[in-house]
């Protein structure tokens, strides 16, 4: 991953797993691999983790504890209405950001 | 750090003795090289500001957590920590540190002085605030 693309995707990652949530519940790893398939393939599962704790703090996400086959009990996931809420202000956010990135690049052309 | 007072700076780091024991039996039991690169973070967190001891305690508790799972799916050390792991660490330890190396009371410090300043600026001239 290039320098730039980790600058860029530092402030927009917890609305990127947010908006994963908001497909269905997963735990950490389940994030992670997830994302990687979308294409954020550098992605590692520390930071997801870290931001799911970060997220879980501010109540923006439930947590379930799941037994596991292999290894102690997964926490799952899941999206509450606060977290809906701050996901609908992030793609606010996010229309906001291209909108006017779109207008500079039409600008310097 | 077996033998850690049970009050003062050190307690205020780790946690309660009684947690922090637990913490490393747990790192004990990971296979060798999630072990290692547990006790390398665990050294790196100890440079941050701990607010109080109960979140430091989580603090340990959630990385002991996250090393325990990452093992049990095979996960390698590196996909874990990423290529840069001073920012995985850093954005770790923002969720128990309040977010910076710095001391609370010294942000509590620089946000009282700015406002201070403002206000003073505001009198001499009598503009209103201008905050965004």
């Amino acid at each position: 991953m290039t320098k730039l693309e980790t600058e860029m995707l530092k402030g927009t990652l917890e609305g990127i797993i947010l908006a994963s949530l908001a497909g269905r519940p997963a735990y950490g790893y389940e994030i992670t691999v997830r994302l990687r398939e979308q294409g954020f393939s550098d992605i590692a599962e520390g930071t997801v983790y870290a931001l799911l704790l970060r997220m879980e703090k501010r109540g923006l996400v439930d947590v379930q504890k799941v037994p596991s086959e292999k290894g102690p009990p997964r926490k799952v996931h899941s999206l509450n209405d606060e977290g809906r809420e701050y996901l609908e202000e992030f793609w606010r956010t996010w229309s906001f950001l291209t909108e006017r990135l779109e207008q500079l690049r039409e600008g310097g052309r | 750090m077996s033998d850690v007072e049970k009050s003062g700076f050190l307690s205020k780091v780790i946690g309660p003795k009684k947690r922090w024991r637990a913490y490393k039996a747990r790192v004990k039991e990971l296979p060798g090289n999630h072990r290692t690169a547990v006790e390398a973070i665990e050294r790196y967190l100890m440079h941050f500001v701990p607010t109080d001891e109960d979140s430091n305690a989580s603090m340990f508790e959630d990385l002991a957590d996250l090393f325990e799972q990452a093992a049990a799916d095979g996960t390698p050390i590196r996909e874990i920590v990423g290529e840069d792991p001073v920012e995985f660490v850093n954005a770790f330890a923002e969720n128990y540190s309040e977010g910076g190396y710095v001391p609370a009371r010294a942000r509590k410090q620089l946000t009282d002085d700015i406002e201070r300043a403002e206000r003073a600026a505001g009198n001499e001239t009598g503009t209103e605030d201008k905050t965004v």
